[in-house]
């Protein structure tokens, strides 16, 4: 229900590519771990945000006429105190406001920066097939995915069983079981990652894309760390 | 939801087992296409191969303007046809079909086969025509092959409906494509390599009947043991994924797709949409359904051959037997790159071996079995009692290189009869030609298939494991 009252609202609002914090409060609606964070509307309540979150967070600009996020100056990145969050809320604000000011501004996303020492980056997505219809995605993110197109795909709905054979198939898959002293990923909470995006693919029919790019696995848990939803 | 394979192998069936089949639009003129299936009909093809025969049912040419054609009474329309008809083969212009198909459904016709082209590729005009003659097949209950299509041959019923070259041997393998060319081309290619169909069917435009329709034919044709698929694209990508994937728990698919380098550009707004050429979907919807994705043709015939004979492969770790170290060398490199295992012989094993008192001192001691260059039957044959009687291997690859000492034709034997006293996969790579043919012959004749690339031993035996993977799974 949640779910379908963010869709319906971008609906009204005329627009097809949901806000981050929008897509992101899906995932978590639909089981899918997302980094812990939220939109802040003014600069106190960022700092707040950011005390309920914890430290180190990140600060993303939410405007629906600013899709290139960083391009207009509107991500701020291992912010550690209160101090430091107003003081990028003020930045991110005039440096949206700079770069289009017809923009709207719809607040900004506090969220928690996480870093894990043996953590990888994978990528998670889904389309509409014109033959299959919602597919599934996953490959290495990063160069794996730009240049060597190391992905595959699997038709929704994904079992869990299915999710780990299609994470097996994919020629980087070494790089998961572990290297460098880092050991394997977890696989079943990947693949659990994985098998929930194929079913929210399935029971929202009104989204025609999304992506969980990156998402961040390591050997305890995996948790999209960016997402994005585009309805049909 | 769930298919009934049964359900649709039953509705389909009468196109492979005909009382009587008619030619509309049969032709007096040679090389015209309405006389080229009647000859088909009568004589199993235009091109004659040796043991060829022609259909055994009855066979009515239609046409109003002909009285008589290679012998046989033409009739002016369908219902003139003195004896039941199940199948029509329309060879008529576009413009002609429905009325034709008109007077199939009050004869009771079950099945059409539609050669004529110029329909649904052929722009508005086309599709107009072919949604005229579907409404009335619908109407009758006729199904449809094609159109714009080969037709499809039968050779365990001695049945060619196609203008398709000549009807090869029968066989285990049922062959659907999408390309009526190239099912011509694949026929030519067997006659030598006796290599046999269940079924040979060109689909053409699929106005009605499409891939995942034969499938669930061919799951219940008792002829059939393997399928091989030539496909562009298919219609209906759910349907399609929901019956190969209940199919290939009966019997192995092995697919060649073309279409490979990415289609037209669409206006795409993510890294997925990018990424989602249709073929790396279609590897993605194969590996699901358990299909087995053929690299090219070879591969297609190849390993569709081998499933149709091969028992089903319960792991993937392989016991490589050599005479030639090289070749074990490349074969472990290829089985290593295509994921398969290669598990080294226990201590108990190489110290049974060693006591035959057959093997030589410098024998390998490992996987691969490396029993040197002067290896001759017996032992091959002590070799291979020791690998396919173990648990530890799945599947085996024999190889032999040819050298002065090599009994080609022993070795052979010893190959064939210890795989079918341990029913367990085995693939040769009896590598040579002339001097080794007695050998190559005999494993032939007795379903081993065999590669002078030891490459090809390797990506086969990998296919055998994949789809032996999918039974135990699914």
């Amino acid at each position: 229900m949640k779910i379908d009252a963010i869709l319906d609202e971008a609906a009204a609002e005329g627009r097809r590519t949901l806000l981050e914090y929008e897509a992101e409060k899906i995932f978590s609606e639909a089981g899918i771990p997302v980094a812990p964070g939220r939109l802040a509307v003014s600069a106190e309540d960022a700092a707040a945000a950011a005390a309920e979150i914890g430290y180190p967070v990140v600060m993303k600009i939410m405007s629906a006429q600013i899709v290139h996020k960083s391009d207009a100056g509107g991500v701020k990145v291992g912010l550690k105190t209160g101090k430091e969050v107003e003081a990028a809320w003020k930045e991110i604000v005039a440096n949206a406001a700079a770069y289009d000011p017809e923009a709207s501004i719809r607040g900004v996303l506090v969220q928690k920066m996480i870093s894990v020492p043996d953590g990888r980056e994978v990528i998670v997505g889904a389309s509409t097939d014109p033959q299959f219809g919602p597919i599934v995605m996953f490959g290495l993110g990063g160069i794996f995915v730009e240049v060597l197109k190391d992905v595959a795909f699997r038709v929704a709905p994904v079992s869990r069983e299915e999710a780990l054979r299609q994470i097996r198939s994919i020629r980087t898959f070494p790089i998961l079981e572990g290297m460098r002293g880092a050991g394997p990923i977890d696989f079943e909470a990947l693949a659990d990652l994985i098998s929930r995006v194929s079913r929210l693919m399935l029971e929202h029919p009104r989204i025609s894309e999304l992506d969980a790019n990156p998402v961040l696995v390591d050997g305890r848990g995996a948790r999209a760390l960016d997402a994005r939803i585009i309805l049909a | 939801m769930s298919v009934d394979l049964k359900a649709l192998h039953d509705e389909i069936d009468p196109f492979f087992y005909p009382r009587g089949v008619a030619v509309i639009g049969a032709s007096r003129k040679d090389k015209k296409v309405g006389h080229t299936v009647l000859k088909s009909l009568i004589d199993g093809g235009e091109f004659p191969r040796p043991g060829l025969r022609g259909f055994d049912g009855g066979i009515y040419p239609v046409n109003p303007g002909e009285k008589e054609i290679l012998g046989l009474a033409c009739y002016p329309s369908v219902l003139d046809a003195p004896g039941p008809v199940d199948v029509a083969v329309f060879c008529v212009p576009g413009p002609a079909v429905a009325g034709a198909m008109k007077e199939c459904g009050r004869k009771g016709v079950k099945g059409a086969v539609i050669l004529t082209a110029g329909f649904g590729e052929a722009g508005e005009s086309g599709k107009k025509l072919q949604e005229e003659f579907m409404v009335v097949a619908r109407e009758y209950g006729i199904r449809v092959i094609g159109p714009n299509c080969l037709g499809s041959l039968y050779p365990p019923g001695n049945l060619n409906a196609s203008f398709g070259i000549t009807l090869p041997f029968s066989g285990p393998v049922a062959l659907f494509s999408q390309s009526g060319a190239l099912v011509d081309c694949i026929i030519d290619w067997s006659i030598d390599e006796k290599y046999g169909f269940s079924a040979v069917v060109s689909y053409g435009n699929k106005a009605d009947l499409d891939v995942p329709d034969f499938l669930a034919w061919a799951a219940h044709n008792d002829y059939t043991r393997a399928i091989a698929l030539y496909i562009e694209g298919v219609s209906d990508g759910r349907r399609f994924l929901e019956v190969a994937s209940e199919v290939s728990k009966i019997k192995p698919i092995v697919a060649l797709k073309a279409g490979r380098s990415a289609k037209g550009t669409k206006a795409v707004s993510s890294h997925t949409g990018s990424l989602s050429g249709s073929y790396a979907v279609y590897r993605g919807v194969f590996s699901q359904a358990g299909v087995i994705l053929a690299d090219n043709l070879t591969e297609l015939l190849s390993i569709s051959r081998a499933l149709a004979h091969q028992p089903l492969m319960k792991g993937r770790r392989v016991a490589i037997v050599t005479n030639g170290g090289a070749c074990g060398v490349m074969c472990t490199d290829y089985c290593q790159e295509v994921g398969l295992e290669l598990p080294d012989p226990s201590p108990e094993c190489i110290k049974r071996l060693d006591g035959t008192g057959l093997l030589h001192p410098a024998w390998s001691r490992g996987n691969p079995f490396d029993i040197v260059g002067d290896a001759g039957p017996d032992r091959y044959r002590a070799v291979l009692e020791e690998v396919m009687s173990s648990d530890r291997y799945d599947g085996v690859i024999v190889i032999q290189t040819l050298q002065a000492v090599t009994d080609n034709l022993g070795d052979a034997r010893a190959v064939v009869e210890t795989a079918r006293k341990y029913a367990k996969p085995t693939l040769a790579a009896f590598m040579g030609g002339m001097i080794s043919a007695e050998g190559i012959q005999y494993l032939a004749d007795h379903d081993i298939p065999n590669f002078f690339d030891v490459k090809a031993a390797a990506y086969t035996m990998k296919a055998l494991a994949d789809y032996g993977e999918y039974r135990l799974r699914a």
